[in-house]
């Protein structure tokens, strides 16, 4: 386990995806509301591209909702372009499947510069 | 490596491309639809069904492949050694009311596929497109096309098909497959359409639609054919089952069976139970393969249907494709693994050959 500097907090601003890659391993970095992630670029379901995928909202509809549709939390999930399943970023859980989870790496901002220790 | 034939993968088929292949006067109808940017699955007089739902943001991009080298490479990108090759668009084709106009179309097609698809790239077999609204024309246009041995197979369009493929006005490519030595290949896709299975259009989005779609499909038109007996009435006959997965086949198989013991008299064409024939010349493809939270349960229904039964298939670049690890992570034996993935594929499609025959081909890639 090492840290690794992948570029400073000005090239990660909020909103952002990017793929980057770390002693060969792909990696997709990903600030949301200004806290940064960082993910494998490999579907825990069929391994698929992951990160590649789409940042966006979701779709609710509850009892809070009182049964209307609701798009809610634009830019907190990722979809994998392979199978289009949801992701929630901040906890790497799949939306429609609670046992399909992908993992995070520790991500940390230091002096402005960005690590992701692996 | 395990020797991997994907019994399902397609090609972009789009009007413009299949028009130098269509005769006058129906290719200035190609012609004349080439260039409009329709969405997947959508196209007047061409793939006709209604797309009833609105985009929802987040959803995956649409894939398709254009050509022969861009299918081989991908095909080897996800470990598959051998492709057979669908249409995208002409899933919908049995939709096409006019058969003349229909017939035209499928013998482009048919053309198209042997002339851009099947003739340099190693490891690529096409499936001939049926064209159910001319059964006599099909059938003449099967045993000329037949000839042709990268042809491994005659897809029959499965979806908005009507009458089911069990009537009899389709005998004649039946006989014509089984005069060939090449199976039947039943595939559909998710159609709004006034023929079975029908009235999706009362499902309020694609999620339900696609529930029924292709396993409606295929368990109408498994009974279909069974309930004239084309089994029994096509002896030599091999009719694979594709894109509802494998789960529903348990269930058709029992069922089949035992309603057969109480009606026996009323299908004696059947002279051995619906379970005996499909064991013997009926097989079902994996995609879109379940995923049951405990895979053993998978690997068990595998057994319920037969080891010898089930072929693989990814239905490559569609949304919902299986890669072969979907496959080969299944805990179950390496023999097994083998016959999913490529020799019971042997057994049905004959003309593609055996792996020492192509080792040169598989080295090079691998």
């Amino acid at each position: 386990m090492a840290e690794h500097v992948i570029g400073t907090i000005d090239d990660f601003p909020p909103g952002s995806s990017r793929l980057v890659k770390v002693r060969n391993v792909e990696i997709g970095v990903f600030n949301v509301g200004g806290t940064l992630y960082a993910l494998p670029n490999i579907c825990p379901h069929q391994a698929g591209p992951l990160c590649e995928g789409t940042v966006n909202g979701t779709m609710i509809c509850n009892a809070a909702t009182e049964w209307k549709h609701q798009w809610v939390r634009d830019g907190e999930f990722l979809t994998c372009p392979w199978h289009g399943i949801e992701f929630e970023i901040a906890t790497g859980r799949a939306l429609a499947n609670p046992r399909l989870r992908v993992r995070q790496y520790p991500i940390s901002v230091d002096q402005g510069l960005v690590k992701i220790t692996l | 490596m395990v020797f991997t034939v994907d019994c399902d993968v397609h090609v972009n088929d789009t009007p413009g491309a299949l028009a130098p292949y269509c005769d006058l006067p129906w290719r200035h109808s190609l012609e004349d639809l080439d260039g409009a940017n329709y969405p997947y699955l959508q196209i007047p007089g061409f793939a006709p069904n209604f797309r009833l739902d609105p985009p929802i943001r987040g959803m995956h991009p649409y894939r398709s492949v254009n050509t022969a080298r861009e299918m081989r490479e991908e095909l080897t990108e996800i470990g598959v050694d051998v492709g057979i090759l669908f249409p995208d668009h002409l899933l919908l084709f049995a939709a096409i009311p006019h058969p003349e106009y229909a017939l035209f179309l499928s013998r482009a097609y048919n053309r198209w596929l042997l002339d851009r698809w099947l003739r340099d790239e190693p490891g690529l077999y096409g499936a001939l497109l049926a064209c159910p609204q001319d059964p006599e024309g099909s059938a003449r246009d099967i045993e000329e096309f037949a000839r042709e041995d990268r042809i491994v197979a005659i897809y029959l369009p499965t979806a908005g098909v009507n009458p089911l493929w069990g009537h009899r006005r389709y005998d004649p490519i039946f006989a014509a497959a089984e005069a060939a030595d090449l199976p039947v290949v039943l595939h559909s896709v998710t159609i709004v359409s006034p023929v079975f299975p029908c009235q999706l259009e009362q499902f309020e989005n694609h999620f339900a639609r696609q529930m029924l779609g292709h396993s409606f499909a295929m368990m109408a038109n498994l009974v279909s054919i069974m309930h004239t007996g084309v089994p029994a009435r096509f002896p030599n006959l091999r009719i694979v089952f594709t894109e509802a997965g494998i789960a529903w086949a348990p269930y058709m198989k029992w069922r089949l069976d035992k309603y057969y013991h109480e009606y026996r008299r009323m299908v004696p064409v059947l002279e051995r139970r619906p379970s005996e024939y499909m064991s013997e010349r009926i097989w079902v493809s994996t995609q879109p393969i379940e995923e049951p939270d405990d895979p053993s349960h998978l690997v068990e229904t595998i057994r319920h249907i037969g080891e010898d039964r089930v072929v693989f298939a990814s239905d490559w670049p569609h949304h919902d494709f299986d890669h072969p690890r979907a496959l080969l992570r299944l805990p179950m034996p390496q023999d097994l693994k083998r016959k999913i993935m490529g020799e019971n594929a042997l057994r049905v499609f004959t003309r593609i050959p055996a792996p020492s025959a192509v080792g040169a081909d598989s080295e090079e890639r691998a």
